[in-house]
């Protein structure tokens, strides 16, 4: 079979791509391989972005052009072109559209806060623990306002951080997103 | 010999080794995620930036012990067949293969860990054993990452935990997977029920070439989707039952196969491991799945003269650019298909 790039070389490399529904099937010679850089790769990657950014648009019905076009001081990207690639673009990113991506996070893992591992860095636990400081006493004010939706916002935020602290996550009620229970295997008898 | 082929030309290492349930499991892998906090993701990140995390991971790397004999590979200094054989042997990514700048391996002398540089993610630490091991694959890429987090400042929130590029793998950035080898269920029918119900506690079922790949020879990648709100700990345990409950059910599939069907049975393992051992000239595909039964008569006692390990490497070296690397020349699909028949006739006789 002839290479489907240079049209003359024997294609020796050949791949299935499964897009979807869609299969596309790729011959090329290793000369075309090398020289290409596989730019078809990065095609098919777009694709699976193109996937994943329909999947999130769904997820994203409640949103404003403003949000669409805000941008991230970190690195410049708005949220309309995290919808089109399906990522982000730094660290950042994840606060400046943090509502937003709540609704996905919450789509693809049942859940928005992070229950692990906390890297050892010095300081970390400590920041930590001065937020969630930080936190209660905005929650007893809260409380006093009567402002009890943000209220119980704070405290889901706690009850997070708390997880995330690793040392007492076991006697903490779970993430307030609530998490599937340990479902059994089903089918086959 | 260089580098390259110092770690090319022989079998990885962990193939070699017997592991648990290694009849039905090929590998156990663990990633893990990570990206340096302050700097842009890959996809994004300017050309300086690739090369100063790629400096900033290759010093860690060598600073702690883990690592230390690691071989390290620049995507930039080898050719594109040869990124490619690396991607046969699932050491890179298939996105490594075509974007190569500034992209890294570092990988162990046995193979069993690894980490990619500038993938998706800034690392992407990579840890691989034979048959049903997650737990001991978890603890290897665990021992490195703490090694790592050490050096490195890796992106962390609170809230959302490692922060990756794609939100899929935000949170632990770990994924577990096994890759299963299971002709019972798929004889007896069963499988698309085991796959159903995989997906059901949200786990995911691929063919064995990962991501967007078909299913051939009856092997299949599970892993788990969920990266968020559940700890390393619960995901390997989870994963463990499960991929264990999908073995009980390959084992029954397998026993009532010999309960009901025993001759046919028997008869297709032999053939299919008689046209191994006598092609001429065998495809990818026909291979795969003449190995696939070989395999299964192997792992029932049917076949004793040819063990699961050599079958596992076969299924590595017979992939189109090892071909090429092994008989060291460009070759056509059909000259391709004489010189697999002819490696695999000579491995199973070396036996």
């Amino acid at each position: 079979m002839v290479c489907q790039f240079c049209k003359k070389r024997e294609a020796t490399i050949h791949f299935t791509n499964v897009i979807g529904n869609r299969i596309e099937k790729i011959h090329i010679c290793t000369s075309c391989a090398d020289e290409k850089g596989f730019d078809y790769l990065k095609k098919s990657n777009f694709e699976k972005g193109d996937l994943l950014a329909g999947l999130m648009n769904l997820a994203f019905q409640a949103g404003s052009p403003e949000a669409a076009s805000r941008r991230c001081g970190g690195c410049g990207r708005t949220y309309a072109d995290f919808k089109k690639t399906g990522k982000l673009g730094c660290s950042q990113c994840y606060e400046v559209f943090r509502e937003e991506l709540e609704q996905i996070l919450t789509s693809v893992h049942g859940d928005t806060c992070h229950k692990g591992k906390v890297p050892g860095r010095q300081g970390s636990r400590i920041d930590l623990m001065k937020k969630i400081h930080d936190l209660q006493k905005e929650l007893r004010t809260m409380i006093e306002l009567e402002q009890y939706e943000r209220a119980a916002e704070i405290r889901d935020e706690i009850t997070c951080l708390k997880n995330t602290g690793g040392g007492g996550a076991g006697k903490e009620p779970p993430c307030p997103s609530g998490k599937e229970g340990s479902a059994e295997l089903g089918g086959q008898a | 010999m260089t580098d390259f082929g110092k770690l090319i030309d022989k079998p990885a290492g962990w193939l070699c080794e017997p592991g648990e349930e290694s009849e039905m499991v090929l590998s156990s892998r663990v990633r893990l995620a990570r990206n340096l906090n302050g700097r842009p993701f890959t996809h994004i990140a300017p050309p300086d930036i690739l090369e100063e995390i790629s400096g900033s991971v290759a010093a860690a790397l060598a600073a702690g012990d883990i690592m230390k004999e690691a071989l390290m590979i620049e995507m930039e200094k080898i050719t594109g067949a040869e990124r490619m054989l690396l991607a046969e042997r699932r050491l890179i990514s298939n996105e490594l293969v075509g974007n190569f700048k500034s992209r890294n391996l570092a990988v162990r002398p046995d193979e069993k860990l690894s980490v990619m540089v500038n993938e998706e993610d800034h690392l992407r630490l990579q840890s691989i054993e034979s048959g049903l091991a997650m737990s001991s694959a978890f603890k290897a890429a665990r021992e490195l990452d703490d090694d790592l987090d050490k050096r490195l400042d890796f992106a962390f929130s609170d809230r959302l935990g490692y922060l990756t590029a794609c939100t899929t793998n935000v949170g632990t950035g770990l994924r577990v997977s096994a890759m299963v080898h299971l002709p019972g269920l798929v004889h007896n029918n069963d499988i698309r029920q085991v796959i159903d119900g995989l997906r059901h506690v949200r786990l995911t079922v691929r063919g064995s070439y990962g991501e967007g790949s078909e299913v051939t020879g009856n092997f299949f990648q599970i892993s788990n989707s969920i990266t968020l709100g559940v700890s390393e700990e619960d995901t390997v345990a989870n994963m463990e039952s499960h991929v264990r409950k999908v073995l009980e059910f390959e084992k029954k599939a397998r026993e009532s196969l010999l309960r009901e069907a025993r001759t046919l049975l028997e008869d297709k393992i032999w053939r299919s491991y008689g046209i191994l051992k006598s092609a001429r000239l065998v495809s990818s595909k026909e291979a795969m799945s003449l190995i696939s039964a070989t395999r299964l008569g192997a792992g029932l006692g049917i076949i004793t003269d040819v063990k699961i390990p050599v079958l596992n490497e076969i299924l590595i070296m017979i992939q189109p650019m090892h071909l090429q690397r092994l008989y060291d020349r460009e070759m056509s699909p059909e000259e391709r298909d004489t010189v697999r028949a002819d490696y695999i006739r000579s491995r199973i006789e070396i036996n």
